[in-house]
């Protein structure tokens, strides 16, 4: 009995695999690329455990076990750290994300030609405005002795604000910044979702009576959130990622307080002085809580249905 | 043509309707938000342009740069890039990474988004999770730099883009548009005895044109501005692309000796990091309009009732 | 079935993942060419933003009839944390050039992995390079354990700060020089509300400065080290015999930032100071922002740098002056080192017997001719001696080649290899001009002797001092830099509170390692 299952099964493997013969054909390369180019690179990651001396090579430095990771979680700023960096990833993600997605939409159902087209043309040239031109400008609208925002309030008789140096403002200031520059960009991913609509699904919302909310509401989003699900779960993935560059370029001493991220600990720490070890540990951990949050998600969007990662 | 009725877009179709009220404020609204949002974005677009043009006896705050007249414009900061010793053989090896790059990374991403979108795949999850683990786990730069090392790929424009090559972020967003392509094309081909390569090829590749071509942009562009791996990869100096040459023009002020000299002659330096910044979106302009085009054609209308 | 087939493929996997890693731990074989000995040589460029030496560049050929060394040139990054990262991502896979340029910091951390080779019998065998370039203080720039681990060539030259005012703003409100800081806030003061440059605008302040830091000129860093200096706290630390210590943990410290709070406080220091960078400091002053700082000689006076103030203000007039006096009498411009630009030789160059060879190459540079070819480029082609045998761009055929031109600077990115802050160079490098709007004589080199001449705090060798982690690092700028913006209240109860959480968080072992250090090699003054 158990026998004819086991033969069964392995029947119904053969003819799986036979049928997706060609199927591992394709795979060939992308996986042959995946091991030598992402898991030997993950293999060497073991200097996170090691001391590690160049001359030794990886296997021949001494194993030191936690010591990298203790070194992080035991930094007198640890905890702010964290805090910092899951303040801007998760604002970027509940701020950027959900602005990007209407920025699709507006242009999808945008009506006059011109203006479409126009914003469809510029809204992704931000995103190559590197961040030390971006500082430029940021600067020269919020510069306490002389930004335009400034000017506008004195103009009114208040006292200028020195956004770029104030605690309060300054996590306001990386979180608006990061959209103005990288929503169109962000956004150009929803468009091309956007084409795939079949517009039969209009023509029987109009008969039914729809209005343009409702459009929206039961056949645009629900067409592109597939495409916004494996986006944000790609997201959570990497939640501990919150934007090296554009912090690095904005932050200044009077707000490292809410400014210093993990990144730039790392890079401060580990990068400029040697400590790889302590470099790979940090991104170890940041992966396991990535990890973590990834395949929880993910569980969570399969029990409502969704179309998940796994 | 009666007033209350007229032909408006709907998605990628005109169709004649009646619009009530909720569709004229959706419609205002809508109208609304790109206009702020062309301001918002206009702004930082025009001050960039401005500055790049910017005499070196200006005065003024990058906005209030905004407003010079196009006759005061100065051209020494394009003048002095475009006549910098090296810049044609930067902008050489950038093309041969850019194209190298997005041909190697669609050729390896294709395939692998196409099998992870069949569903009934032996092991699919699996697979699912070899490429997650990677994106998830960034064991950073020395890990990676020693594997490129003993490849023998140091000084190989190749380190540039095959080590990137696939993009797990890419590879599943491709997925999810593969998975979202009606079945019933992919069955019947099957049906009639074609094997996944030839599925892949007849089927799905003439229905995903807007997708490839916007993964082979994301490429593109991250390829085209890699700055960190051919600072690390590259020693050998004709070898090096175009971001190593404007990250050099942009930190240039960061050393401190030598500030009697500089290169640009009457540029102002602003004005010379704001002309590299449209160098580095060449591709990207000219690209993006070619790509706009797939964009607003219906992709699957026609292939499906066909 | 699924499961079945899933630890299938994923044994596979780990077969040949095992396998690919065992390779990717080979070693790269070291292949020996017959022939010229190949030199590689990672430099640092002089002028970042022009390109390398084409290919074609004399100097390879030179080098390779002459010495019988097959040059291999690769240009650092233009930024100091990229040259590190690309220094030490090399060294992590034992891939270090030959020949290297590295900071001091850097080098410090890759001479204990064995990295990089002693250099202290190189100097015996280049005797005309080291009497210019390696005297005592350069030979121990780069000592670790015990042995010099760098050849240390001179950087840019000591003291070529000051401190400058305009006195055209000076001149129109009537107001002499300020000589104590009191006078200073007065005069600061006066150029923020009084309209020093009669414009009817109130569009200027007194004093201007970006956060310029670095290991032995801690927060607030160099272009405020005047009014620091004016409490005798200037820089990160004190090397006086019976003061050495870090400055942050005395109390002239304290006085010192009551004094800069008040500026600040009273907004008579042009408030973009925290977020200036560098060049957004230098084009500030440009536009008559500000009528006080702390300026380099060739940024302030060199003929590009000058001409656009000169364009935007032909009356303007900015003069060298003297620190003002503190309250006790102290006064310094700020501490100064000698500076120095270090070249390594990697552990690898010399086992496989190369360190002679990158003598003689370094030999060569030092001569007449290697020096003049690579401080200059081709007599005749990129440059002319005039009649007192100094280079200059004059009567050339291709004006553009010219050592100065954007044509002729790739030949000279190897200059400061060569360069030793000899007469003959700071001649060439600082011309004597005529500025186009004011028509006024101008020389960096002038203004430089005049700065050279103030009062400064001799720190010989503060910039090897140990430096804190980062963490402590931040804690210390950080806490200082709210003190001023106001997010920590400045007064002496919370200043003692936050002293002893930064001595307990490392701040006093550093200080006590550093004066160690600072006695161990002989740094203290009287």
């Amino acid at each position: 009995m158990a026998n004819s299952l086991e033969k069964k099964r392995s029947s119904q493997l053969v003819r799986d695999i036979r049928r997706h013969k060609s199927v591992y054909l394709l795979l060939l390369f992308p996986l042959t690329y995946y091991i030598l180019f992402r898991y030997v690179p993950i293999f060497n990651g073991q200097i996170a455990f090691r001391d590690f001396m160049a001359l030794d090579g990886i296997l021949g430095s001494k194993w030191i076990g936690l010591k990298h990771f203790k070194t992080f979680t035991h930094s007198y700023y640890f905890w702010e750290l964290l805090r910092n960096t899951l303040m801007y990833s998760v604002g970027k993600l509940l701020f950027s994300l959900p602005l990007a997605i209407i920025l699709a939409i507006t242009i999808y159902e945008c009506n006059k030609p011109f203006l479409r087209k126009i914003v469809q043309t510029l809204a992704y040239l931000p995103h190559f405005l590197s961040w030390v031109i971006m500082y430029g400008i940021l600067l020269a609208l919020l510069a306490p002795g002389d930004g335009i925002i400034n000017d506008v309030i004195k103009l009114f008789g208040g006292k200028p604000l020195d956004f770029l140096t104030n605690t309060d403002a300054f996590p306001w200031i990386v979180i608006l910044s990061d959209a103005w520059k990288e929503m169109g960009w962000s956004a150009i991913i929803f468009i091309a979702a956007l084409m795939g609509i079949d517009p039969s699904l209009f023509e029987a919302a109009l008969v039914e009576g729809a209005n343009s909310w409702q459009r929206v509401r039961y056949i645009t989003l629900p067409s592109i959130l597939p495409v916004i699900v494996i986006v944000v779960l790609l997201r959570l993935g990497t939640i501990l990622d919150a934007g090296f560059n554009q912090i690095f370029m904005l932050y200044s001493t009077p707000v490292l307080s809410v400014a210093d991220i993990i990144d730039t600990w790392v890079y401060r720490q580990g990068l400029l002085e040697f400590q790889f070890g302590l470099a790979t540990a940090v991104g170890l951990f940041k992966g396991f809580i990535g990890m973590f949050l990834i395949l929880g998600s993910n569980r969570l969007v399969r029990r409502f249905g969704g179309s998940s990662l796994f | 043509m009666k007033k209350t009725t007229g032909y408006r877009r709907v998605g990628n179709t005109s169709v004649a309707i009646k619009p009530t009220k909720a569709d004229h404020s959706f419609n205002f609204l809508v109208d609304f938000f790109l206009a702020v949002l062309l301001v918002i974005i206009a702004v930082p677009l025009w001050s960039t342009i401005t500055l790049s043009f910017r005499p070196n006896d200006y005065i003024g705050n990058n906005l209030q740069g905004m407003f010079l007249a196009p006759w005061n414009w100065s051209f020494a900061a394009y003048k002095a890039l475009l006549g910098n010793q090296g810049f044609i053989l930067a902008f050489k090896n950038s093309i041969l990474i850019l194209i190298g790059g997005v041909a190697t990374s669609l050729l390896l991403t294709i395939p692998l988004a196409y099998v992870l979108s069949i569903t009934t795949l032996p092991g699919r999850k699996f697979l699912n999770l070899l490429i997650v683990v990677p994106y998830v786990f960034n064991v950073g730069m020395i890990p990676s730099y020693l594997l490129v090392t003993h490849l023998g790929l140091i000084d190989h424009l190749a380190a540039i883009f095959l080590p990137g090559a696939i993009s797990t972020y890419n590879c599943l967003i491709m997925r999810s548009f593969f998975e979202g392509l009606p079945n019933e094309l992919k069955e019947s081909a099957r049906i009639d005895g074609a094997t996944e390569i030839q599925v892949l090829i007849r089927v799905i590749l003439p229905l995903s044109k807007a997708i490839i071509m916007t993964i082979g942009l994301f490429y593109g562009v991250s390829f085209w501005n890699d700055f960190f791996h051919a600072m690390l990869y590259l020693n050998d100096n004709s070898l090096q692309p175009l971001p190593i040459l404007l990250r050099n023009i942009l930190m240039a002020s960061g050393m401190n000796e030598y500030v009697e000299v500089n290169a640009f002659g009457d540029a102002p330096i602003a004005a010379i990091k704001a002309a590299s910044v449209f160098m580095s979106a060449i591709p990207m302009v000219i690209a993006y309009p070619f790509i706009q085009k797939y964009f607003t054609k219906g992709t699957l209308l026609g292939s499906v009732k066909g | 079935m699924k499961k079945h087939c899933t630890s299938r493929i994923g044994m596979a996997t780990v077969v040949l993942l095992l396998s690919l890693s065992l390779f990717a731990q080979g070693t790269k074989e070291e292949v020996k060419a017959a022939g010229p000995t190949s030199v590689e040589l990672w430099y640092g460029a002089a002028i970042t933003e022009a390109g390398p030496p084409p290919a074609d560049w004399v100097g390879f050929k030179v080098i390779k009839d002459k010495l019988n060394i097959d040059l291999k040139l690769t240009a650092l990054p233009s930024n100091e944390n990229d040259q590190d990262v690309k220094i030490q991502a090399a060294a992590a896979a034992n891939n270090l050039p030959d020949l290297f340029m590295v900071r001091r910091d850097v080098l410090s951390r890759l001479v204990p992995q064995g990295l990089v080779a002693p250099v202290d019998d190189l100097y015996a065998k280049m005797p005309v390079r080291t009497a210019d370039h390696y005297d005592a203080v350069s030979q121990n720039h780069a000592r670790i354990n015990g042995k010099s681990y760098g050849l240390a060539d001179p950087g840019s030259i000591n003291m070529n700060e000051g401190l400058l005012i305009r006195k055209d703003w000076l001149d129109n409100l009537g107001l002499a020089v300020p000589t104590t800081t009191d006078e200073l806030l007065a005069v600061m003061r006066a150029f923020t509300f009084n309209d020093p440059d009669k414009n009817g605008k109130n569009d200027t302040w007194g004093y201007g400065a970006f956060q310029e830091i670095n290991n032995f000129e801690a927060w607030p860093g160099r272009r405020l080290e005047p009014l620091f200096g004016a409490f005798g706290v200037d820089g990160t630390w004190s090397l006086k015999e019976s003061e050495a210590g870090l400055n942050v943990l005395k109390g002239e410290f304290y006085d010192a930032m009551v004094f800069l709070k008040k500026i600040v406080d009273e907004g008579i220091m042009d408030p973009n100071w925290l977020s200036y960078k560098k060049d957004d400091f230098r084009a500030a002053w440009k536009q008559g922002r500000f009528g006080i700082m702390r300026e380099q000689n060739a940024a302030f006076a060199a003929q590009a740098n000058y001409a656009p103030f000169d364009k935007n203000f032909p009356e303007g007039n900015w003069i060298v002056i003297d620190p003002p006096k503190g309250p006790t009498g102290k006064a310094s411009i700020g501490p100064y080192t000698a500076n120095y630009r270090i070249y390594a030789i990697s552990a690898k160059a010399a086992k496989e017997g190369k360190a002679d060879k990158i003598a003689a190459l370094l030999e060569w540079m030092a001569s007449d001719e290697g020096y003049y070819l690579l401080g200059w480029g081709v007599e005749g082609v990129n440059y002319t001696k005039d009649a007192d045998g100094i280079p200059v761009a004059k009567g050339l055929a291709d004006p553009n080649l010219a050592f100065s031109a954007p044509g002729g600077q790739t030949v000279t990115q190897l200059r400061n290899m060569v360069f030793y802050n000899g007469d003959i160079e700071l001649y060439a490098r600082y011309p004597l001009y005529v500025t186009e709007t004011s028509k006024k004589e101008m020389s960096a080199l002038t203004v430089m002797r005049e700065m050279q001449t103030k009062a400064w705090t001799a720190q010989i060798g503060s910039d090897t001092l140990p430096i804190p982690n980062a963490d402590l690092k931040r804690f210390y700028e950080q806490g200082l830099s709210e003190f001023i913006t106001g997010k920590r209240v400045l007064n002496p109860a919370n200043w003692a509170k936050w002293i002893d959480e930064f001595k307990k968080l490392g701040g006093q072992e550093w200080n006590d390692k550093g004066v160690a250090f600072a006695k161990e090699n002989n740094l203290l003054t009287r």
